[in-house]
């Protein structure tokens, strides 16, 4: 069960590293829903193995919003501003897929150093999940595409959800249930902005 | 009592939904009156913490202070908003416009409540993140191209910083849960305030400097303070007197939770990280002043400026702090005069850059009489109350360290003769003289308003409330500070 759990972990850091190679934007939201699956598997193994019953609920609450609702949300927006693929790299693709591997070794060096008490999948996790935070941090950074901004800032935030689930079992129920609900109201409101930004001029320095 | 704060906000809130926005001001004028009650009953003579509705919320003395702010302000600016739907309506903009106003603004008063009484750090920043949420479709207000990319830039930097803030806690719950255990408990700030020499001090210092750059972006400190200009001046002015009267303080008290935990598991050097970014955001927005060409974007940095030394004062120490306090509370009234009174310059005149506008005085007489009292009160000169606290932080300051006392008050002066300067050229007369006055098209509120929080603010210089005195000074002596 815990190589299962380390396997869902390191397939997350993957698909946000897949997310930096790709300037895609559908296939960006789409690895978004995967990865978020990935974070729900992962709760799930942890729920079984600490047998946590918060977790299970958290594991649904995740289903429910980061695969389904918000990359639903996401696309129906993509579909009403017509836009493809990323035009404005600051990074190349190479570049950044380069980078992301540094990120990740970095977050290596710093977990050793941080992680001396046992956590409970060990300090990969807390590699992963710092990894994939700088990753996002990375992401937001290079693109100036409006949409590869929230998938930088969704990236992020599962990695927070990954720490906060590894962790302490999960935070208490309520607050997971808060957050999760600012996160889908944060996205519904960017989206709504990014319909106005499009629809009030074409040639913004921002792009939609 | 007290739960009366949370649930008047939330229950106009609901009624706003269903009422035409012209009846919603009458029940929004009751409802800020209720709320401004509500508190000073709760408030006043609080001997010690309350707790209430099941742990989650807590009263201390820092947090009433703050929420003593927050409600005096939200009572003005309740009036102000009454004359300012009036006079918008009046000029022609429709009524549907704002239809959700009363809606987002209770939202916003609402969950920046939730987050001052929060006990509980995860509920703290569920309503950091909710303040956010409901700002954002009034900032973008007007619906230009500007004002949705403010939105866009502020939303998306405050998200960032606040998401920070979520892993500076969930830290913080992974450290004090192997005390408590995994329960709710194990977020409790009053709890973890009591084992605070236990915890693991490696962890606390890690979630204290991502609290601190992460509800950092939200108090608008230095390397993190891009969107704030930005939106303070896109932002309808009763709403952006709000964000930068208390909003910002509301995002300052998270840090100074955070610092209390750190204090209390013995770091006693965080305070230096306070005087860090406090000066920097000093320095940063003395600097920028200069360049500003939009009125509302020059009071935005000087919020940032006043942000900055109140931080700096809470990392001083000793009596800084209570100037420090005070600053919050005179600043908000200091700040929502101006941003009230340059918002009847942008509703009579629809003109931002300062070089446009000429003879201001000749225009709107009360007004830009007004602006002017309380840009000379925001440096703070002595008539107005931001003098007393001004001088508490600086006495702090030299008593800590007299040459870096003088450079933060080099910064200070600056700041002083970029206001100063660049509001004075608009009192410059016009070739043209236009004589007739446009401020009569205004509703009545949204002249004295200002006025009434810019005589609030000089009167609260001479004579401060014995009540009010007392919780300033339990609060000062909650963050350690005391009067030398």
């Amino acid at each position: 069960m815990v190589r299962l759990a380390e396997l869902f972990s390191v397939l997350i850091l993957i698909s946000a590293v897949l997310n930096a190679g790709s300037p895609f934007i559908k296939f960006g939201i789409k690895l978004y829903s995967f990865q978020s699956l990935m974070l729900a598997l992962y709760t799930l193994m942890v729920a079984l193995y600490s047998n946590t019953s918060a977790l299970y609920l958290s594991f649904l609450f995740i289903i429910l919003f980061k695969v389904v609702i918000i990359p639903y949300f996401l696309f129906n927006t993509l579909k009403r501003v017509e836009i493809k693929r990323e035009i404005d790299l600051a990074l190349g693709i190479p570049e950044s897929v380069l980078f992301a591997g540094s990120l990740t070794l970095l977050s290596n060096i710093i977990a050793e150093r941080v992680i001396k008490t046992t956590v409970t999948f060990g300090s990969l996790i807390f590699t992963i999940s710092l990894a994939t935070f700088l990753i996002g941090a990375m992401l937001m950074i290079t693109r100036k595409t409006l949409f590869s901004q929230i998938i930088g800032f969704l990236t992020i935030d599962n990695a927070i959800f990954l720490a906060g689930n590894s962790f302490t079992h999960g935070m208490p129920l309520l607050v997971e249930f808060g957050v999760l609900f600012d996160l889908l109201a944060a996205v519904l409101i960017l989206s709504l902005i990014i319909i106005h930004i499009k629809k009030s001029s074409l040639k913004t320095g921002l792009r939609s | 009592m007290i739960e009366l704060v949370l649930a008047v906000p939330a229950l106009s809130l609901l009624i706003s939904l269903v009422t035409d926005v012209v009846y919603m001001s009458y029940v929004q004028l009751a409802a800020s009156i209720f709320v401004f009650i509500a508190v000073i009953q709760s408030v006043m003579g609080l001997k010690s913490d309350k707790i209430f509705l099941g742990g989650y919320f807590f009263l201390d003395h820092l947090n009433a202070v703050i929420l003593f702010t927050v409600s005096l302000l939200e009572l003005f600016i309740a009036f102000y908003s009454f004359g300012y739907i009036r006079t918008e309506i009046k000029h022609g903009l429709s009524k549907r416009k704002f239809k959700f106003y009363y809606f987002w603004k209770n939202l916003f008063v609402l969950s920046m409540m939730v987050s001052i009484l929060a006990n509980n750090l995860g509920i703290f920043w569920i309503g950091i993140e909710g303040t956010t949420l409901a700002t954002a479709l009034l900032v973008s207000f007007n619906r230009t191209k500007e004002a949705y990319e403010a939105t866009w830039k502020y939303v998306m930097m405050c998200s960032v910083g606040i998401a920070l803030g979520l892993f500076a806690i969930v830290i913080l719950y992974f450290t004090t849960s192997s005390a408590y255990g995994q329960s709710i408990k194990a977020l409790s700030f009053l709890e973890i305030v009591k084992i605070g020499g236990s915890l693991d001090r490696n962890f606390v210092l890690l979630s204290f400097i991502l609290a601190l750059t992460g509800f950092g972006t939200k108090v608008g400190l230095a390397p993190m303070h891009n969107w704030l200009p930005d939106a303070h001046s896109q932002a309808p002015s009763p709403i952006s007197a709000l964000l930068s009267g208390v909003l910002l303080n509301t995002a300052l008290l998270g840090i100074l939770r955070f610092y209390q935990i750190a204090v209390s598991s013995g770091i006693s050097y965080a305070r230096y990280f306070f005087i860090g970014f406090g000066f920097l955001t000093i320095v940063v927005s003395a600097v920028s002043i200069f360049s500003q060409k939009d009125y509302k974007r020059l009071f935005a940095y000087s919020s940032m400026e006043n942000m900055g030394l109140i931080t700096l004062g809470f990392g001083t120490g000793g009596v800084a702090v209570l100037g420090s306090i005070l600053q919050i509370l005179f600043h908000a009234l200091n700040k929502g005069a101006i941003f009230l009174s340059s918002g009847n310059v942008l509703a009579v005149t629809h003109e931002r850059k300062i070089k446009k506008l000429k003879n201001l005085s000749g225009i709107m007489p009360v007004t830009a009489f007004m602006l002017l009292l309380g840009t000379i009160g925001i440096t703070g000169t002595p008539p107005f109350s931001m003098f007393l606290s001004e001088l508490f932080i600086m006495i702090g300051l030299f008593s800590f360290n007299p040459v870096f006392a003088f450079v933060v008050l080099f910064f200070l002066v600056l700041v002083f003769a970029g206001l100063l300067s660049k509001i004075l050229s608009m009192y410059g007369n016009a070739q043209d003289e236009k004589k007739h006055a446009m401020e009569s098209s205004l509703h009545p509120f949204l002249i004295y308003i200002p006025a009434a929080l810019i005589l609030v603010s000089v009167a609260l210089l001479f004579y401060i409330p014995n009540p009010l005195l007392v919780l300033i000074k339990s609060a000062v002596a909650e963050l350690g500070g005391g009067i030398a």
